[in-house]
């Protein structure tokens, strides 16, 4: 039993000390103790009145039953009768003391005669005047005094409260022991069976939504609706539990899937890196030997084109020969043929040699070049007649083998090309462009088309009849090449007899080009 | 005076007669030997004559570079390290000219390197200038030096 009250009274020991049974039974008790102390109180205070009230009425009935006969015996002297009278009186519930006192005056000494003791308590009192009719007219002749106590009032107010305050007690007690029991079978059972439910459902794995049965007989009231949605929400937050679990797996799948990817991508990209370098490294060396090969091809030719040279001269120059006519032309052209091979193959080395030496950077000036150039054209072709106009103190960082190359050949051209000009000018000079310095070499001479200006620098292609202008068609790839390895762009404009300007740049920066050129490698 | 000896050392047959007619085409007064591999050079420079004397040494050498089995370059490293040729005037006459094999006569001790021009009439020039310079403005080194 004792058992029984605790658990109802701290249903859930450990997590609520206070739980709702504890706190439900101390406001039960102090608030019927309060309403239980108010009434009782009152009902008291309601017994005191009527038990003093009491008292006073017996005060009166003793007065109005004794007051004359005490007189008469008074006045008779029956002192006998009076201590009768007054034992009488005393025999009455709560009289303590009565007392009967002459008060005629002038004697000596006048009768007392009291009976009972006076009481120490607080008590009701009443004293009367002793009145005798004599001749008429009355006369007073002593003291009645008679004294109640209020022992017994009080004896008895305090019995009623004990008995009250028990019975109030006891009752309240049980009250609040049913109540609670009440309240632990409808509620607090039912919470706490709620409570142990979310204690024990494992959020980890993949449980159902947690589900608490409706607690029978509570279908209809409001713990049946709090269960029912705590349900619906439990079944909200699973689905939602749910989401957010497939969206989570996805998106591990999907972190997964693109860590994936990116390292295929670095290892991917480590290996085209790996390639590319590898293949940069092979198509460096293939070039390198084509080169190699290139060179060593034109250099080894040199040497049967010199004896073609050297023995078809002798033939062309033995007196002791019996060439026909049409013998000597044919003789003419094979040394022509073989000439223009020569020049081929010193092309070809030129060629090679601008993109396989290493550059040897110094101050070169090309106006000296273009200068010196012009002292060798002159030399070479004392008849001409051309101004040239070269602007003075052009001075760059270059290979100066090279750069003598580019000058002498864009001149040359310029020379050769402005021949059949009576009055041929062909300018050198430079002006700043885009913040770089762009040198030209002008020419008055025959120009080309337009539309042909691209194709100047591939080798091979030559824009004019070899009988109009002799040439390998290889020089200005020769020049663009040297200018790519300078860091630096060719380019040209003319139009057909109006002459032509050559522009070129050294160490432009990088991602500046404006015209197309073609790599390196086929120029 | 003397008629001088030149010799040339050159594995072409056609290459060998141009040379000789360029120098025959100069009024330079030469006797032109021709060798024509490296190892016959090395012979004729330090071997003996049929009748057993030291054949005298040529006033000068003119040493092709591109020579079946060993290279010119070879044969001239070969003079070098010999007392009697170390101060043999030696000219390299060769159609190459390759950077790598202009610097390493020159390392070796050739005392001038000439491209072999591709025309006759320049030839003819320029082997009258190598010997003029070598047989008559040059001095040459004293014998047994």
């Amino acid at each position: 039993m004792t058992d029984t009250i605790l658990r109802l009274m701290e249903p859930h020991a450990a997590p609520a000390r206070r739980g709702i049974g504890v706190r439900l039974l101390a406001f039960i008790v102090l608030f019927s103790s309060f309403v239980t102390l108010v009434l009782t109180a009152i009902e008291l205070y309601i017994d005191f009145r009527v038990d003093v009230n009491t008292i006073e009425e017996r005060l009166n009935e003793i007065e109005r039953g004794y007051l004359d006969s005490l007189g008469s015996s008074l006045w008779n002297v029956d002192l006998q009768q009076i201590r009768l009278q007054l034992d009488g009186i005393l025999r009455l519930p709560d009289m303590r003391a009565a007392e009967v006192r002459e008060t005629v005056p002038g004697i000596a000494a006048p009768i007392v005669i009291s009976a009972g003791a006076p009481s120490p308590y607080a008590a009701l009192v009443r004293e009367r005047a002793i009145k005798v009719s004599v001749r008429g007219g009355e006369r007073t002749i002593g003291v009645f005094r008679v004294e109640a106590s209020l022992e017994g009032v009080y004896q008895r107010l305090i019995n009623k409260t004990a008995i009250i305050l028990v019975s109030q007690g006891v009752k309240t007690f049980i009250v609040s022991l049913f109540i609670l029991f009440i309240v632990h079978r409808l509620v607090t059972r039912v919470l706490v069976d709620i409570a142990a439910r979310l204690d024990a459902y494992e959020h980890q794995g993949r449980p159902g939504p947690l589900r608490i049965p409706v607690p029978p007989g509570h279908h209809a009231d409001e713990l049946g609706r709090v269960v029912k949605a705590l349900n619906a929400s439990f079944d909200g937050l699973h689905s939602a539990n749910r989401q957010l679990v497939e969206m989570n797996a996805e998106l591990e799948r999907d972190i997964a899937a693109r860590l994936r990817a990116e390292q295929e991508v670095v290892r991917l990209n480590a290996g085209l890196e790996q390639r590319v370098r590898q293949r940069t490294a092979e198509l460096e060396a293939a070039n390198g030997e084509l080169d190699s090969f290139v060179y060593s091809v034109s250099h080894d030719l040199r040497a049967p084109v010199r004896r073609i040279e050297g023995f078809t001269r002798l033939l062309d120059e033995d007196p002791n020969s019996a060439l026909s006519e049409k013998s000597r032309h044919y003789l003419t052209r094979i040394r022509a043929g073989a000439g223009e091979m020569g020049e081929m193959i010193e092309s070809f080395l030129k060629l090679s040699r601008s993109t396989r030496a290493d550059l040897a950077i110094a101050t070169v000036d090309l106006s000296a070049l273009a200068a010196q150039t012009f002292a060798n054209l002159r030399e070479r072709e004392p008849e001409r007649a051309v101004t040239a106009e070269i602007q003075p103190g052009l001075t760059v960082q270059g290979d100066p083998r090279l750069l003598d190359i580019v000058v002498g050949n864009l001149i040359g051209n310029a020379w050769k090309y402005s021949r059949n000009v009576p009055d041929a000018v062909i300018a050198f000079g430079a002006q700043e462009s885009f913040g770089r310095t762009v040198y030209a070499v002008r020419d008055n001479g025959a120009g080309f088309a337009a539309e042909l200006a691209d194709r100047l620098f591939v080798p091979f292609v030559r824009l004019h009849r070899p009988e109009e202008f002799e040439g390998s068609g290889i020089g200005l790839a020769t020049v663009r090449r040297i200018l790519a390895r300078h860091g630096g762009r060719i380019w040209a404009e003319s139009d057909t007899g109006r002459g032509a300007t050559f522009f070129f740049t050294l160490w432009e920066p990088r991602g500046t080009d404006e015209t197309p050129h073609d790599p390196a490698g086929r120029g | 005076m003397r008629r001088h000896t030149i010799l040339l050392v050159e594995d072409n047959a056609d290459d060998a007669e141009l040379t000789q007619t360029a120098l025959a085409r100069t009024r330079v007064d030469a006797t032109l030997d021709i060798v024509t591999g490296g190892e016959d050079a090395l012979d004729y420079l330090f071997g003996e004559t049929s009748d057993g004397s030291m054949r005298p040494l040529p006033a000068l050498v003119l040493l092709d570079l591109n020579l079946r089995g060993m290279s010119g370059l070879d044969v001239l490293n070969r003079i070098r390290a010999r007392t009697a040729t170390r101060r043999l005037p030696v000219v390299i006459l060769t159609t190459s000219d390759n950077a790598s094999d202009i610097a390493a006569g020159y390392d070796l001790g050739v005392n001038s390197y000439i491209r072999k021009p591709a025309d006759l009439d320049t030839f003819t020039e320029v082997m009258h200038r190598l010997g003029l310079y070598w047989l008559h403005t040059n001095t040459p080194p004293p014998a047994n030096g």
